[in-house]
């Protein structure tokens, strides 16, 4: 029966296409979510870093020729920067605070940054065209694009876990995150944590946005998109669970490549409100979420 | 409580603004007249959002999408189905007010960040839907509306809108039923040990809060005869929103009315002069405002003693 195992194949094909992206997605989760742990803020600027980091692939590709993934030796470390030093000088002012304040300082900061990248950069869609065509694998044709992308989240994702599950400062930011007062007890240095936090969170958005940039179109705006993806997958993972975050972003690619699959691109961005709304509506602390 | 000296200053200084705004329209340009216009929006919405959000703590990020609901139920039933356009707004009004019931009962269950992104999430629904829903919206290409012809009577609707808002707002806030909206805010439990039936007083702040939007959005496509997706239910229009009734102060009466015509207005001129750099330049101010007075103008009137700390004001 050609005509089934030809179907099975393309829906095949299709999930694993969204396996692949989602892992990418899990990286500016998993940021996001550490962000949200440690410090109660949900940094709606999120997006707008994940975008920077587009940006600083896309130019090192375009006038020096740098391949992407190369391009991360830079990127890592100057987001991580560029997100201690807000974190230093604004986030940390609101922290504690209400969570209005919180929001819209994120905001304000997500306007501003689009705002300079508008002016800096021009709302041109820009592309990183580094890696094309698609190489098979057991009848299955991957885009190389994207299995690029999974591997290099993946492997992120697997360090940064390692990371907080092992080593004692990534113990320290666990332990800040499930209380703080008591970590400060304990003697960890809770202010030094939450700058790493926001460090590691901007840098994972980073990352995120330069493998992003080769499989997507770059522009100013791009972030608010994967913002929402981020919030549904936190949503649907559970605020506050690692775990938790990279099986939902897994689940959100798969269920947006479905969707794209069945009906059409615009379908398939609603998927991640739809499962955003569906998933706080009914189970409002997610699938392995921490009930507060 | 304000001494009665005071008390006379402000009925009069509230007569006069009255008049002014009453009588604006033969006196002004249209440029004036219509910038005054959409002032009184930025008013209508944020002591609307002010209603719910400053008085019960459940912070909304989706006011953008109340506003789309009312701005394409009334441009649809105008243009499709021919109604009169005051009788589309009216009905854009009543569209929100059900659709909050509706969602207000599984929303309101939801706590603090839950909250504030559920609804950011259901407002972009709202996009996505009036995006793709194309037989009855048009998509992406939007809605002409018939020219209004009248923009007097457009502007004493809004007047009439703002005036209603605020008064809305004056009245809960001094009444028992605003003392229960406050306890809610500030401890819901403790609320509900004491006997305030919070989700109704939730509900009702919620879908009160939402009549507003959809009436102003009504209003607003009738107006400006033109709508689209991106447009009526943008998420810049829920932070402006917020950032009026913040920066005016939230939890107060004439808060978020001083806000809203302040940072609007500050808003306009820097779209006029600078409008490359419009985005840095709101998204700095809001920051600032974060930063400098998260109390808004009235917390720190009050601070300094100019104005003494009711709910009336």
């Amino acid at each position: 029966m050609v005509g089934a195992d030809a179907g099975a194949l393309a829906l095949a094909q299709v999930v694993i296409s969204g396996l692949l992206l989602g892992a990418v997605y899990a990286l500016l989760a998993i940021g996001l979510n550490l962000i949200f742990g440690v410090m109660r803020v949900i940094n709606i600027a999120h997006g707008e870093l994940l975008m920077l980091g587009s940006y600083a692939t896309f130019w090192l590709f375009t006038l020096w020729g740098v391949n992407p993934i190369v391009s991360l030796v830079l990127v890592l470390p100057a987001m991580f920067l560029l997100g201690a030093l807000l974190q230093r000088t604004l986030v940390d002012r609101v922290v504690g605070q209400p969570l209005l304040i919180s929001l819209l300082l994120t905001f304000g900061l997500s306007s501003f940054l689009i705002g300079v990248a508008l002016n800096l950069w021009t709302a041109n869609y820009r592309s990183v065209p580094a890696f094309s065509g698609s190489i098979v694998v057991g009848g299955l044709a991957l885009s190389i694009s994207r299995v690029i992308a999974f591997v290099v989240a993946l492997a992120i994702t697997l360090a940064v876990w390692y990371f907080l599950r092992t080593t004692r400062l990534g113990k320290a930011v666990r332990a800040t995150s499930q209380n703080t007062e008591v970590a400060l007890v304990c003697g960890i240095d809770v202010a030094r944590i939450r700058l790493l936090a926001f460090g590691l969170g901007t840098a994972m958005a980073g990352a995120a946005g330069s493998l992003l940039a080769v499989i997507y179109t770059v522009y100013p705006e791009m972030g608010r998109t994967f913002l929402m993806k981020a919030f549904a997958i936190i949503v649907l993972g559970g605020l506050g669970s690692f775990g938790g975050a990279f099986v939902g972003a897994l689940a959100l690619g798969v269920a947006e490549a479905l969707a794209a699959f069945a009906w059409n691109t615009q379908i398939a961005e609603a998927v991640a409100y739809a499962i955003f709304i569906g998933v706080l509506f009914v189970r409002p602390s997610g699938l392995f979420g921490v009930r507060e | 409580m304000a001494i009665k000296g005071d008390r006379r200053v402000a009925v009069v200084g509230l007569l006069a603004a009255g008049a002014i705004l009453v009588g604006l329209p033969y006196v002004a340009n249209a440029y004036v007249v219509t910038l005054v216009f959409l002032l009184l929006m930025w008013v209508t919405l944020a002591s609307s959002w002010n209603l719910l959000s400053g008085y019960t703590g459940y912070v909304s990020f989706g006011h953008a999408g109340f506003f789309g609901v009312g701005a394409y139920t009334a441009a649809v039933l105008i243009t499709a189905h021919r109604w009169e356009w005051w009788l589309g707004c009216l009905a854009a009004g009543l569209a929100c007010v059900v659709l909050a019931l509706i969602l207000g009962w599984p929303a309101l269950r939801l706590r603090g960040p839950y909250f504030a992104i559920a609804l950011l999430g259901l407002s972009e629904v709202g996009r996505i839907v009036a995006t793709v829903w194309e037989p009855v919206t048009r998509g992406g290409l939007g809605i002409s509306l018939p020219p209004t012809g009248d923009l007097l009577a457009d502007y004493y609707v809004m007047l009439l809108l703002a005036v209603l808002a605020t008064a809305l707002v004056y009245v809960i806030a001094t009444s028992k039923t605003g003392l229960r909206l406050l306890a809610i805010r500030e401890d819901e439990t403790a609320a509900e040990v004491v006997g305030v039936p919070t989700t109704r007083y939730k509900l009702l702040a919620f879908t009160l809060s939402a009549l507003f939007p959809g009436l102003a959005g009504g209003l607003y496509a009738w107006h400006t005869s033109y709508i689209d997706p991106a447009t009526v239910f943008s998420v810049t229009i829920s932070v402006r929103t917020i950032a009026s009734a913040m920066f005016g102060g939230a939890g107060t009466v004439f808060g978020p009315v001083l806000g809203a015509v302040l940072l609007n207005l500050m808003a306009e001129v820097l779209w006029v002069r600078f409008p490359y750099l419009h985005p840095v330049l709101f998204g700095g101010l809001i920051m600032l405002i974060v930063l400098a007075m998260p109390g808004g103008v009235m917390a720190m009137l009050q601070k300094r003693g100019l104005l003494p700390r009711s709910r009336q004001l």
